[in-house]
């Protein structure tokens, strides 16, 4: 609560320097995108580059990248959303590439032992199920789920970011989804 | 536990989503908030790129566009102002550059000057050994060269004739010193004073005319020293190639010797009085065509060998000349003509510079950029 409290009052002081210096359109928009996307930008993040530090450091990387670029955003050709964490994919790329490892698309061992106190023994079973079986699937599989429920993403956005068109996003998701439960069944 | 279902998943994997630390959610925001400065470090280069990078195109278009126009326009002003001072330099444009500018040719006046002289300037002309032996009976069939056409294209050597005129300005009081100066460099270079005249008296009226012939060989140099006199308002110089009527009136004499030995045979083998008085009539008119003929060569070396010079020394502001009473709307155009062109020619050859560049630069670009698509690939597989 104190989180949101403090992010809301950082917004607003944004928002009065902005109105004070005449903010333009472009700068508005980003604030607003600012607003509803930094905790899914770091969970997408998080989720690709699998290391807490890396995925700080990546997700101010993706908003600086995006806060410059935000001028030469044409809203003709997508969504905010699909084009900041296009970004953001970039740069957890690079970071993947300049450490010279792949991907492991799930939360960090230790989020996932960090069990809430009010989530019942079999909630945290199947927590753990899950856990497990996405980091069983392909990195491509888990960063599809990780657009979709850790970011929230439609399909046509995830098409977008992924670079791959609306209906072959749904199938891929789809099949992921299939395999992800047969996992998890398997594992019950 | 029951199978997963649907929701149960969703539930399940929204639930494993990653949070932000509240520390760093804070310091985020704060950089959202101060619109995310640049960090001190980093290469000047890369904060450049960065810089450069967040430009938005058609933003980047104007700047870009008014850049190239104000260097092209400098450069223009440049080129425009470095031409204006090699013309004041040098109004010729070079010593033997028949391209000036108000360069006129009268190949009437040097003959005219050079056979007016002719008696004071004997001692002095320096004839070549073919002029010389060209002049001298007998000699000149062996001289000539066979290429008689209108340009005398294979003639060995080309005789050229070349004129100056030189106009110097200088301070009424100087004028007799600045005369006293063309005498002694005339004197200097062995050439000739056909003619002077020298004014005394104020500004705009004292000066000094001369009519000059100068040894072409040192005409250059000549000229260097008059120009050193005093201010250079106008020089101009011309030259003409005087090869095939030279090499035509050679071959002209050689056959009129060739007839004076044929009438001087025929005069021995004459028999009566009139046969004798026919040939010695002939022979009169040959000789005197032959005589004619060396003459004109004879003129034809001197305006090789000598080259008139026509100096003038002024006093005061420089007098326009005839045609150039003011700066009008044809000099108008004709200056903006010319300043167009110059900005076309820098355009076109920027674009080729730049061109070829940009085109690497672009490939480069592509190249990097589809490198680390790969690359991006590689690191998901």
């Amino acid at each position: 609560m104190d989180a949101v409290s403090t992010r809301s009052k950082t917004v607003n002081q944004t928002l009065v320097a902005s109105a004070a210096e005449a903010p333009s359109e472009a700068e508005l928009a980003f604030d607003r995108l600012y607003r509803t996307s930094r905790d899914e930008v770091y969970a997408y993040v998080a989720s690709l580059v699998r290391d807490a530090a890396a995925a700080e450091d990546v997700t101010a990387t993706a908003f600086e990248r995006a806060y410059r670029k935000r001028s030469r955003f044409d809203p003709s050709r997508g969504e905010p959303r699909a084009w900041l964490f296009g970004i953001a994919r970039n740069a957890a790329l690079d970071e993947l590439r300049r450490r010279g490892r792949h991907a492991e698309l799930a939360a960090e061992p230790a989020d996932l032992a960090a069990t809430p106190a009010h989530e019942s023994a079999e909630a945290s079973e199947r927590r753990l199920a899950v856990a497990d079986a996405l980091a069983d699937l392909e990195s491509r599989e888990r960063e599809l789920i990780a657009l979709k429920f850790f970011a929230g993403l439609s399909n046509a956005e995830i098409a977008a970011v992924v670079g791959i068109g609306e209906s072959n996003a749904g199938t891929r998701l789809h099949r992921a989804m299939t395999k992800l439960r047969e996992a998890c069944d398997g594992a019950v | 536990m029951e199978p997963f279902e649907d929701d149960k998943l969703v539930s399940a994997l929204e639930s494993l989503r990653p949070e932000p630390r509240p520390a760093f959610a804070a310091e985020l925001d704060e950089r959202a908030a101060a619109g995310f400065p640049r960090s001190a470090g980093g290469s000047p280069l890369r904060r450049l790129a960065d810089r450069l990078r967040s430009i938005e195109p058609r933003r980047a278009l104007i700047p870009a566009g008014a850049t190239a126009l104000a260097c092209i326009a400098a450069l223009t002003v440049v080129i425009a102002a470095s031409e204006k001072g090699e013309k004041k330099e040098n109004p010729s444009g070079g010593l033997l550059s028949l391209e000036s500018p108000g360069v006129t040719f009268d190949p009437e006046v040097a003959p005219r000057a050079a056979a007016g002289e002719s008696a004071a300037g004997e001692s002095l002309l320096r004839l070549s050994s073919k002029e010389a032996a060209a002049s001298s009976a007998g000699a000149v069939a062996k001289a000539a060269p066979s290429d008689t056409g209108p340009y005398a294209t294979r003639a060995p050597r080309r005789e050229i004739e070349r004129s100056a005129q030189l106009v110097l300005g200088t301070e009424p009081a100087e004028v007799r010193k600045a005369a006293s100066e063309v005498f002694e460099t005339v004197h200097a270079y062995r050439g000739i004073v056909l003619s002077s005249s020298i004014r005394d008296s104020g500004e705009g009226e004292a000066g000094a005319r001369f009519a000059l012939l100068i040894p072409s060989a040192r005409l250059g140099d000549a000229m260097a020293d008059f120009s050193a006199i005093g201010e250079v308002r106008t020089r101009r110089e011309a030259t003409a190639d005087i090869t095939a009527p030279t090499v035509r009136t050679g071959e002209l004499l050689r056959d009129s010797k060739a007839t004076v030995e044929g009438l001087l045979a025929q005069l021995a083998q004459a028999d009566t009085d009139a046969e004798r008085a026919a040939a010695e009539a002939k022979l009169r008119a040959e000789r005197r065509h032959a005589a004619n003929l060396r003459s004109q060569l004879s003129g034809l070396a001197r305006r090789a060998n000598l080259s008139r010079v026509q100096l003038r020394i002024e006093s005061g502001a420089p007098a326009a000349s005839s045609g150039e009473s003011g700066w009008g709307i044809g000099d108008a155009l004709d200056d903006a003509g010319h300043l167009i062109a110059i900005a076309a020619g820098v355009t076109i050859v920027g674009l080729a510079v730049v061109g070829p560049i940009a085109l690497i630069v672009l490939l480069a670009w592509l190249a990097n950029r589809a490198r680390v698509k790969r690359a991006r690939k590689r690191a998901l597989a």
